[in-house]
């Protein structure tokens, strides 16, 4: 039986032994250290499963007033970790890339820090999942974000990649900026920073309510520029395609599950505030506007899948503004796996030829399983019936009905159907269009496996996806969030 | 404190806030940013928070701005020429800067605490920095902790992003 605490010290440990090992073995493969970071991360990912329960004792004050341990944190622990292992595994096959635009005196110079840095990230994700204090809450999101501004501009002799690094280094400190006077705000009126004690004080109706909304608002912005949402993706689309491919993935899984697991947490005691339920809302519908329009043109697949993911931060948000944890939970699981593979094809595809939609042109002719993955991918991220994605969708919009919210419905069933657009015009470059180029493209075995078990998982969970929703309960997220919602 | 020196000191802030960003020449910037940060000192410290004020002034004044003007000499940075103005942008600018402020004013406006001085504070038997360090110790311990781990990183970031070559 392991603390819950231990994982991510494990994990931290795990991050500073490969960084110490790489500093002092030189002479060795730098894939060593990839590989041990995968069979790390996967021992704390199996560690999950036998975790102490949670001592009950005072959480007034102390370590349990800033961690939490329920269902919704070790759920996206997991997640966090089974993300990072899955950006490792493209990691390694990114490295040639690395190669070409780092500076470097050797073959393989830097390859231990690209290595290492997400698994330290890792750890900051973990932390944000179990964070319910906003001290612990800030601390863990600079901590993942420091770390990303380093791995996107990691290829520092690409100049969009430097162009990404530094929008995303601007804009995200100033998306920190808000977020902080956010908390001083909500600070100042409540005294508190702990979110079961800003709830407590929040129901005293002694509370300046223009106060405590304005400082919600602020905090919003900032987790908003985190999920990219409509009016805050303005630095989604360069930064995800000129970082590298991997990061691009983590940045897209990683630091947008985080920003919605915050979200679900600091939304509970501020539901009670007026007119917050509206905001959201039209969050939602701007998200989702923008994000599928403006994909529409995309000729780029990195760039596409950019636009993708502030589409599917707009489906996401739908589910926070019904309030439904459970249903945005289910809905990050099914964007982990099909981006993850989209991103996992793309790697392999861009090394050989580009990536452009017209480079994926026959890619079913010259490598067949990859075009399939892809299409596994694509037809997933459109929501396509026997997929996990078409499930996430579902239970969506599903949640959006029950709470009456029929403009969100009407809107997100047409901008599906763009999303069919966009996503399909990448399968018929694969099966439809003849092939420049004949020669198969090569997968290393690590990667062929990787990507059939998320085949397998995205078709499996599509026609059965009890095992995720019952790893959901108890429902944490969604009891908590209707109490709240009631009063 | 008397509400006239708090004036000086948020005017003088201000003023030299604006100057960071006018000067044209880099090390007047720099130097307009250590009057700045002295003006925050200040307002510490009339907060009765010595221990900010001080460290305020010795981390920020003393060593950050230091290591900038370090940078700007090793650099040799000229000043900056004068850019084409964008009117559009910088139109859009000032009104977003300009509704924020006014959102802030009528928050402020509204905020019952602005209406009624603050309760001076208990005096507290112990000092400031024993008070700030048990706090950081004992209460603040994990994101502390964290901290650490976040400088870490940072600092392997420098390394990678500044190195001329990596091995």
């Amino acid at each position: 039986m392991i603390a819950p605490p231990n994982l991510e010290i494990a994990v931290l440990i795990l991050g500073m032994l490969l960084l110490m090992f790489e500093a002092f073995m030189d002479k060795i493969d730098k894939r060593v250290f990839a590989f041990a970071g995968i069979l790390g991360l996967t021992t704390v990912l199996i560690g999950t499963f036998y975790l102490a329960p949670v001592p009950q004792i005072d959480h007034a004050s102390g370590f349990w007033s800033f961690y939490t341990a329920d269902p919704l944190a070790i759920f996206f622990k997991r997640f966090a970790l089974l993300t990072t292992i899955l950006v490792l595994v493209m990691m390694i096959d990114y490295a040639p890339t690395v190669r070409g635009s780092v500076a470097g005196v050797t073959v393989q110079a830097g390859l231990g820090e690209f290595f290492a840095l997400p698994i330290l990230t890792c750890a900051g994700l973990m932390y944000i999942a179990s964070a319910i204090d906003f001290v612990m809450i800030f601390v863990s999101i600079e901590l993942v974000t420091i770390s990303f501004y380093v791995l996107v501009s990691f290829t520092r002799r690409n100049p969009l990649t430097l162009e990404a690094g530094v929008k995303y280094l601007v804009l995200s400190a100033l998306s920190t900026a808000f977020l902080v006077y956010g908390i001083t705000w909500i600070f100042g009126v409540t005294g508190e920073t702990n979110l079961d004690r800003i709830t407590a004080a929040l129901a005293n109706s002694n509370i300046d309510q223009t106060a405590m909304l304005f400082g919600a608002v602020l905090v919003l912005v900032a987790l908003g520029f985190k999920i990219a949402a409509v009016p805050f993706q303005i630095w989604v689309p360069d930064v995800y395609q000129g970082a590298p491919t991997p990061v691009t993935a983590f940045l897209s899984v990683g630091s947008k599950a985080a920003g919605f697991v915050v979200l679900l947490r600091v939304l509970r005691p501020f539901l009670m505030l007026p007119k917050m339920d509206r905001l959201l809302v039209v969050v939602a519908l701007l998200t989702l506007l923008y994000g599928n329009l403006a994909a529409l043109p995309q000729g780029n697949l990195k760039r596409l899948l950019a636009y993708s993911s502030i589409a599917h931060a707009g489906y996401l948000l739908i589910g926070v503004a019904c309030f439904d944890g459970p249903a945005v939970t289910f809905y990050l699981v099914a964007y982990l796996l099909m981006t993850l593979l989209s991103f996992a094809v793309l790697i392999v595809v861009a090394q050989q030829a580009g990536e452009r939609i017209t480079d994926f042109d026959g890619l079913a002719k010259r490598s067949p399983f990859l075009a399939f993955a892809m299409l596994i991918g694509m037809i997933s991220l459109a929501g396509v019936p026997f997929t996990i994605g078409f499930f996430g969708k579902f239970f969506i919009f599903y949640s959006a009905l029950a709470h009456h919210q029929t403009v969100l419905v009407v809107v997100g069933a047409i901008t599906v159907a763009c999303g069919f657009y966009y996503y399909l015009k990448v399968v018929r470059a694969m099966y439809w269009r003849p092939a420049v180029k004949n020669d198969a493209i090569p997968v290393s075995g690590l990667s062929r496996v990787v990507m059939s078990a998320l085949i397998v998982a995205i078709i499996w969970f599509g026609v059965y996806p009890e095992p995720i929703l019952r790893a959901l309960q108890p429902p944490s997220g969604q009891v908590a969030m209707k109490s709240a919602a009631d009063h | 404190m008397s509400p006239f020196l708090f004036w000086i000191f948020a005017g003088l802030m201000l003023v030299f806030g604006a100057g960071v960003v006018l000067n044209r020449n880099p090390v007047a910037s720099a130097l307009s940013l250590v009057v700045s940060f002295l003006g925050l000192a200040a307002l510490f410290m009339s907060l009765d928070a010595y221990f900010i004020g001080i460290i305020q002034v010795l981390v920020y004044a003393g060593a950050v701005m230091v290591l900038f003007l370090f940078i700007i000499m090793l650099l040799d940075l000229r000043a900056e020429k004068l850019r084409k103005i964008n009117w559009l942008a910088s139109a859009g600018g000032i009104a977003v800067a300009v509704a924020l402020s006014v959102q802030i004013l009528y928050v402020i406006g509204n905020f019952r605490f602005s209406q009624q001085p603050f309760p001076p504070l208990a005096r507290s038997t112990v000092d400031d920095v024993h008070h700030v360090g048990s706090l950081l110790f004992e209460n603040y311990n994990l994101p502390f902790q964290i901290i650490g781990v976040l400088v870490l990183v940072a600092t392997i970031g420098v390394v990678v992003l500044s190195k001329r070559e990596l091995r």
